[in-house]
């Protein structure tokens, strides 16, 4: 039902998109039969599969890193008062710092590489998972824990088994919407100091005016962000909280 | 012997216990009896190692630190993302003692529910499952925190008959918190009776061990008439 709802909400918006891109008429928007003809052309003949690569791979560097660290620091945090009133300070910086300025400084202080580009999407993201495991981990029920220490279990299994299931919905949300959020800095990141990456070849394509391009490489890129929205990140969560269900 | 004594348990610079001392012989079933707030169940955290800050000595047999306890609480507190099966292997300490698991399951007769998860059974359920986790390691102690409190009559009766069952079984050394004094003279072999501010044992019930009905009426006597009317702050409510 759900699925068969998606697909209605992309017909009808293909729908309606094909009726604008007509009535107007313009390079400007280009009909969704001349954005598919762009994909094929760009992935068969031209370098659109090793720009997405480039950018998934920051995407998936930069993600791995933001987690580890925002994890981390959120558990540190809602767990250990001292260390939550030391490190407030500075979470309300990076959650206020725009993105923008942000990569500007990273790209000035270390240099156009890709290590300055991971650098400043690590910084825009790690906040936003701090605060959500934070929240995570002051919500962690200490009556299952006291079956921890009635029980000796080991520091290993307490974590696995008990803590980290509490764990389990604030990091899987901070996850999805991390996902969404990294790749929509990466790409600005991409533009504004790489020569590769769907950001870059983006950046091309605008001094080009070449608005189908534009297009078509930012559909294949949601398409493979869709992806692993659908087939891995939902699947993991489902999975992991099985056990509401079955209720 | 479990041997207690706590010269000082204080919250919030708030003295809860002062000078308790308690021996508990091997086997033996003690019922601790009080008004809430009195500190029974903040005895219990003592002797669990769940409250580790107090002044005082808990030895079981003249060790401290490394005996096994298995506990009953007021909830069944299962892990509701384990299954029944994954709840009992977790605090299972000898692995290669899995066939345990079904074997305390049969014993409840939730065989059944193995693979199920916490949500899937009724509270009488969970219950019965928290009594098999708590005798899974066959422990030495056995503490209970009001562990039939909550539940209807008969899924009341049915649980301490299972637990009765268990405990003629395993002969572990067993601490009861309750406020049902019924509960406490059919069950155990000793009732301490607590008063609250200060805490202190005012009061040492000894039963008998055949439990044959008169002797439990008997029992309800001697305890309304010697104990109660002298100490009417231990109990609120009805002896019935």
């Amino acid at each position: 039902m759900v699925v068969s709802n998606k697909i209605h909400s992309f017909i009808i918006l293909i729908i309606i998109w094909q009726a604008f891109s007509v009535l107007i008429h313009s390079d400007t928007l280009p009909t969704p039969l001349e954005v598919m003809y762009s994909i094929h052309y760009h992935i068969f003949e031209d370098e659109l599969l090793y720009h997405l690569g480039i950018t998934l791979y920051r995407v998936a560097i930069t993600f791995a890193v933001a987690m580890c660290i925002g994890v981390l620091f959120g558990i540190l945090m809602g767990n250990y008062k001292k260390i939550d009133s030391n490190l407030d300070f500075f979470l309300i910086i990076g959650l206020n710092m725009p993105a923008l300025v942000t990569i500007i400084l990273c790209y000035v202080w270390f240099g156009l590489t890709d290590f300055s580009a991971i650098l400043a999407v690590v910084l825009n993201k790690v906040p936003t998972v701090i605060v959500t495991i934070r929240e995570g981990a002051k919500a962690i029920n200490v009556k299952y824990m006291q079956i921890a220490k009635v029980y000796k279990l080991s520091p290993y299994t307490t974590f696995t088994k008990i803590y980290l299931p509490q764990m389990y919905p604030y990091i899987m949300a901070s996850a999805r919407t991390g996902l969404s959020l990294i790749w929509k800095i990466v790409l600005v990141v991409e533009l504004l100091g790489r020569s590769s990456g769907v950001g870059f070849q983006l950046s091309m394509f605008f001094q080009f005016f070449d608005i189908t391009s534009i297009l078509a490489y930012s559909f294949a890129f949601i398409s493979v962000v869709l992806l692993i929205e659908n087939y891995i990140l939902a699947p993991m969560e489902k999975k992991a909280t099985l056990w509401r269900e079955n209720a | 012997m479990l041997d207690i004594k706590v010269k000082s348990k204080s919250f919030n610079n708030k003295e809860i216990l002062n000078n308790i001392n308690i021996d508990i012989k091997d086997g033996e079933f003690v019922s601790l009896v009080g008004p809430s707030g009195c500190g029974k169940t903040t005895l219990l955290g003592l002797i669990s190692r769940l409250d580790e800050e107090f002044s005082g000595e808990i030895l079981f047999n003249d060790k401290r630190i490394d005996f096994e306890i298995g506990y009953m609480f007021q909830d069944s507190r299962l892990l509701p993302w384990l299954t029944v099966r994954e709840n009992l292997l977790l605090v299972l300490k000898d692995k290669s003692k899995e066939h345990l698991v079904e074997e305390l399951l049969k014993e409840v007769e939730l065989e059944e529910y193995i693979n199920a998860y916490i949500k899937e059974l009724s509270g009488g359920m969970q219950r019965r499952i928290a009594l098999c986790r708590a005798f899974i390691n066959q422990s030495e102690i056995i503490l209970l925190d009001e562990p039939f409190i909550s539940l209807d009559h008969p899924s009341a009766q049915e649980l301490r008959a299972i637990f009765m069952k268990f405990y003629k079984k395993y002969k572990p050394t067993v601490v009861l918190v309750t406020h049902d004094l019924t509960e406490a003279i059919s069950l155990s072999n000793r009732i301490l009776f607590f008063s609250s501010k200060p805490t202190k044992i005012v009061s040492t019930y000894i039963n008998k061990k055949d439990f044959s009905s008169n002797l439990y009426d008997e029992g309800i006597d001697i305890v309304k008439k010697d104990i109660l009317e002298k100490n009417p702050n231990i109990l609120s409510g009805d002896l019935s």
